[in-house]
């Protein structure tokens, strides 16, 4: 492939995996912006979601890469896939504020974040044992039509991904910039003491926020499945971080800026690869979380700073 | 009177310390005669000593080790540390690299006198001859505590001005990064398949070789060394700093802690033992791959000191022995004997159940149960505060000012100004803080601030002290400028300040609190720390005299307290610790911010005296205060501020009648309202 071809075809692929990374992202950013929390149980979340993904496929008949669907059914399973995943993990989210860290909310210093950890450890490795350590063949019913552009080649779950993606995201904008809640989501934000005041129900907003935000883990989730055909326990550990990083780059507790974080790890990760090397993809991009917390820890597009004083 | 209560309280503390004397010493005997025990053949704990049991102790001592290390990181400065395995790793590879035959240059005069000090040997390979490292384990000890100490310092200087949660998220990187440059760097490391061949270490020509026991004797005599370095540096100046910035970062540097250098010291303190332990690991183990030093091996070692007590050295002990032994000796026993169960009764399940596996899970559990019901460990960090009898609880209220103030010494006034401030500008964004204000504190006077809320007067302290950056202006402290010098600094020059929300170490005594007052007075570092040399043991003697006077001058309020936690002290007293802080600083100028906000009028009368006494004694006061029958009782000066500007100066009397100032604390439409009609 030439130069040309080779940079069209990764930016095809970096975009497919900036729209996963943006939608897991925003549930970095949401919980941070409101709860100064970094949320490690985020990662399992979407780990588990993709194993939710893989069981409502399965129930649907679809095993593997041989059970191919047209029109109609392919719309309502693919559908139906995301509707569970992101239920079921938005359930999880909200479980985990609700049951633990709403215990924490008045404790100073690391408890919160501590228990993420513990709460990550113990969905992956329930997954472990429960379930299974191996690599298991996720269901992909969409037919394997493939666009060429020059050598490039796209396939038709790319432009779906990034189609899915789009939506969810203009969804969350236009909720947290013109519902009540989602103003009541930002109010807390900026200060939950005064919001509280207001009238706001500060644990409403926080549970919703776990919600989106696994919801979205969700369907990262069910990207992810559909676009590896591939997942196992710790998948979590990888996208996790760098969805994280995404976040930071944007600025996190910036919900545009997670979407733009999102799409540019997705980018730089798939250039690294191609350009670079694949082994040295992750460090480029821990250097880029390293370099923009030190130099510019309000990210791309600023933070919405908490007032901590 | 006083006597027999201190010696009743004293006699307990020192049974106790006997005991615990005993204790250990009797764990330590049992420890070295371990290897000794016979091996019975039944399973399970009985089945002491042998080559297995001892390797799995040597182990356990390394994650131990590993546990202390990030104790201090964690547990004494409050740095979040995720990525603490990184560390690890780079003691690890140091002495596998420098041992083991992977990098092999070709043989040249240059490595003569090398091979002359035994660091390499000359051997030939396939023809050719080739350098073999060959560098004594005993040296790599000191050499990687040196290497991941540089590591720590590199990599927490850009990161550690970080706050707390970012700090996580960014060593954690560091983390990922280290393994993935092993498991890159091919030819220095073999990648993925690891380092093979390390050599063992020898001692008087004795080679260790696979035999466990001399290991486990290097083992104790890490861990030995480990739990004292710890301890020394925990009841040192050097701990009362970190565990000053674990409370309050602010707080800390406004009394005096240089906030880089004693995170980048703990950071490095850290990574010196993980350093330490990789290189014993290795050793022990004789060969390393990149996989062994992953995120789990950090999580393991935080679970470690979660479950033992983040700040407790025995705590961390306790931790890594636990889950070691649950790791290493009762899952797999336990698994054992499930299966033999499954085979007896014909359940295949049971057979193929193994509770190894499930080791993460239950760390996961750990964490979550340890955060949710016992946050403090198993062995808290925090000792119990003493109980106070009837006499000490009642407090009386103090006429007259301190008890014995003298002992606080004359302050001699140096002659002219103390504080000149000249045209200070703050701005926050769009809001303007302070605009271009004029103070001038004569030495040895009291300077009163008042204004309403907002006004800018505690902002006035807080670049002052430091804590705000000044758009522009000067402030000259004896002619001096100290405008743009960090807090610590200020603090250093003889500037001690309060805050308005009280700024003490709560999860500190009272005489814990004070001392860290003198922090900017002592000379202790960390090496006279951890040998506690007859300079150092007087030093430290001398300023917890100095302390208790400065405590007992505030009568029957701290001095029973001394060894309370202040968190549990009434709000009052807390704002005494903080100006009894301030004091042991023995500072030039005190700045009070609303010293007697939430005392009632007898305690504000005392203060108020108390404050007089500091002035009589030559000390210069600048007093934020909303009481005005105090300002008017201590000030030789009252500076009113409003929206960012002086409006008025003049001395009480003068202030209070004028018509700035009313409309400023009556509001303008209240008086244009009153004009109209």
């Amino acid at each position: 492939m030439s130069g040309l071809s080779l940079f069209v075809q990764q930016s095809i692929n970096g975009l497919t995996l900036g729209a996963m990374y943006a939608l897991l992202a925003l549930g970095f950013t949401m919980v941070y912006g409101i709860m100064e929390l970094i949320n490690f149980a985020h990662f399992s979340v979407f780990m588990v979601g993709t194993f939710v993904a893989l069981y409502t496929f399965e129930a649907f008949g679809i095993f593997g890469q041989s059970t191919i669907l047209h029109g109609l059914p392919l719309i309502g399973v693919l559908l139906a896939a995301f509707i569970v995943t992101m239920v079921v993990c938005g359930g999880i989210g909200m479980s985990i504020e609700r049951f633990f860290l709403r215990r924490l909310r008045a404790v100073k210093g690391p408890a919160s974040m501590i228990t993420t950890i513990g709460i990550s450890y113990i969905l992956s490795n329930s997954v472990l044992l429960f379930i299974g350590g191996q690599g298991f063949n996720f269901p992909n019913p969409i037919p394997p039509v493939r666009f060429h552009f020059g050598q490039a080649v796209m396939q038709v779950e790319q432009p779906l991904i990034w189609v899915v993606s789009a939506v969810l995201m203009l969804g969350l904008t236009y909720f947290v910039q013109a519902t009540k809640l989602g103003k009541a989501m930002r109010a807390t934000a900026q200060d939950p003491e005064a919001a509280r005041m207001m009238g706001v129900d500060v644990d409403r907003v926080i549970l919703t926020s776990f919600f989106l935000g696994s919801a979205l883990a969700g369907a990262a989730a069910v990207i992810f499945g559909l676009y590896y055909e591939y997942t196992n326990f710790y998948i979590g550990f990888d996208a996790g971080l760098r969805a994280f990083t995404a976040a930071v780059l944007g600025g996190i507790g910036n919900v545009p800026g997670a979407m733009l974080g999102g799409l540019l790890i997705g980018i730089i990760e798939t250039m690294t690869s191609q350009f670079i090397s694949t082994n040295w993809a992750e460090v480029v991009i821990f250097s880029i979380l390293v370099i923009v917390l030190v130099f510019r820890p309000a990210g791309l597009l600023g933070r919405v700073a908490p007032n901590k004083s | 009177m006083s006597t027999t209560t201190a010696g009743a309280m004293n006699a307990p503390s020192q049974a106790s310390a006997r005991r615990k004397t005993v204790g250990l010493s009797l764990l330590f005997v049992a420890m070295l005669a371990f290897p000794l025990l016979p091996q019975t053949g039944i399973p399970f704990f009985v089945n002491l000593g042998g080559q297995a049991n001892v390797d799995v102790l040597s182990t356990t001592i390394s994650y131990a080790l590993l546990a202390m290390g990030l104790n201090i990181v964690v547990g004494f400065a409050g740095l979040l540390d995720l990525g603490y395995a990184a560390f690890f790793a780079i003691g690890a590879y140091l002495y596998g690299v420098l041992t083991a035959f992977q990098v092999m240059p070709h043989w040249s005069g240059f490595w003569e006198p090398f091979a002359y000090l035994g660091l390499v040997h000359k051997i030939s390979m396939g023809g050719a001859e080739v350098v073999h490292f060959t560098l004594s384990f005993w040296l790599a000890i000191p050499l990687s505590a040196l290497c991941a100490a540089l590591f720590g310092v590199l990599f927490g200087f850009p990161t550690l001005r970080l706050q707390g949660d970012y700090l996580a998220i960014v060593t954690l990187g560091f983390g990922e990064i280290v393994p993935i440059v092993f498991l890159n760097a091919t030819p220095i490391t073999n990648g993925a398949a690891g380092l093979n061949g390390i050599q063992a270490p020898r001692l008087f020509g004795y080679n260790f070789g696979v035999n466990s026991v001399p290991y486990y004797y290097v083992a104790i005599a890490l861990i030995v060394a480990m739990i004292f370095i710890s301890i020394r540096l925990r009841d040192s100046r050097i701990g009362r700093a970190w565990m000053a910035i674990r409370e309050d970062e602010i707080g800390a540097s406004a009394m005096g802690v240089n906030l880089v250098n004693f995170k980048l010291l703990a950071f490095a303190t850290g990574a010196a033992i993980a350093g330490v332990a990789g290189t014993f690991y290795i050793a022990k183990l004789q060969t390393a791959t990149p996989d062994m030093f992953n995120f789990n091996v950090s999580a393991m070692i935080l679970v470690m000191v979660v479950l033992g007590g983040m700040g407790s050295v025995w705590g961390a002990v306790a931790g890594a022995v636990l889950l070691s032994v649950l790791q290493f000796w009762f899952l797999q026993d336990l698994t054992s004997w499930i299966h033999t169960f499954g085979e007896m009764t014909g359940f295949t399940y049971l057979t193929k159940l193994d509770l190894v596996q499930s080791i993460d899970l239950i760390f996961g559990v750990i964490l979550v149960v340890m955060m949710l019901f016992r946050r403090e460990g198993l062995i808290p960090a925090v000792r119990r505060s003493p109980n106070l009898n009837f006499d000490a609880q009642h407090a009386v209220v103090q006429r007259g000012g301190f008890v014995g103030k003298e002992k606080l010494g004359r302050y001699t006034a140096e002659p002219g100004n103390a504080l000149e401030i000249k045209d200070v500008t703050v701005r926050f964004g769009g809001l303007v803080a302070l605009n271009k204000v004029n103070i001038t504190v004569p030495s040895g006077s009291v300077v009163a601030v008042i204004g309403p809320n907002g006004s800018g007067k505690s902002t006035l302290f807080n670049v002052i002290s430091g804590l705000v950056q000044a758009e522009s202006g000067s402030i000259k402290y004896h002619g001096a400028e100290i405008l743009g010098l960090a807090p610590h600094k200020v603090l250093e020059k003889g500037i001690a300040r309060t805050f308005q929300n009280i700024r003490v170490f709560p999860n500190l005594t009272v005489l814990e609190n004070v001392l860290i007052g003198q922090h900017a007075r002592l000379r202790t570092g960390p090496f006279g720390a951890i040998l506690r040399l007859p300079g150092t043991r007087a030093e430290e003697t001398r300023a917890v005299e100095w302390a208790k006077d400065i405590i007992s001058m505030f009568g029957n309020r701290l001095a029973p307290r001394v060894a309370q936690t202040v968190s549990g002290l009434s709000y009052a007293n807390r704002r005494r610790v903080e100006i009894a802080r301030a004091l042991a600083s023995r500072p030039k100028i005190l700045l009070l911010d609303e010293p007697t906000a939430g005392m009632n009028p007898n305690e504000t009368l005392e203060l108020a005296e108390q404050i007089r006494d500091l002035k009589s004694l030559g000390l210069t006061i600048v007093l934020i205060e909303h009481k005005l029958d105090v300002v008017t009782r201590l000030a030789d000066n009252v500076i009113v501020l409003d929206h960012g500007e002086k409006i008025a100066e003049g001395p009480a009397d003068e202030v209070r009648r004028n018509e700035e100032v009313l409309r400023a604390y009556l509001g303008r439409a209240a008086g244009e309202a009153a004009h109209a009609a």
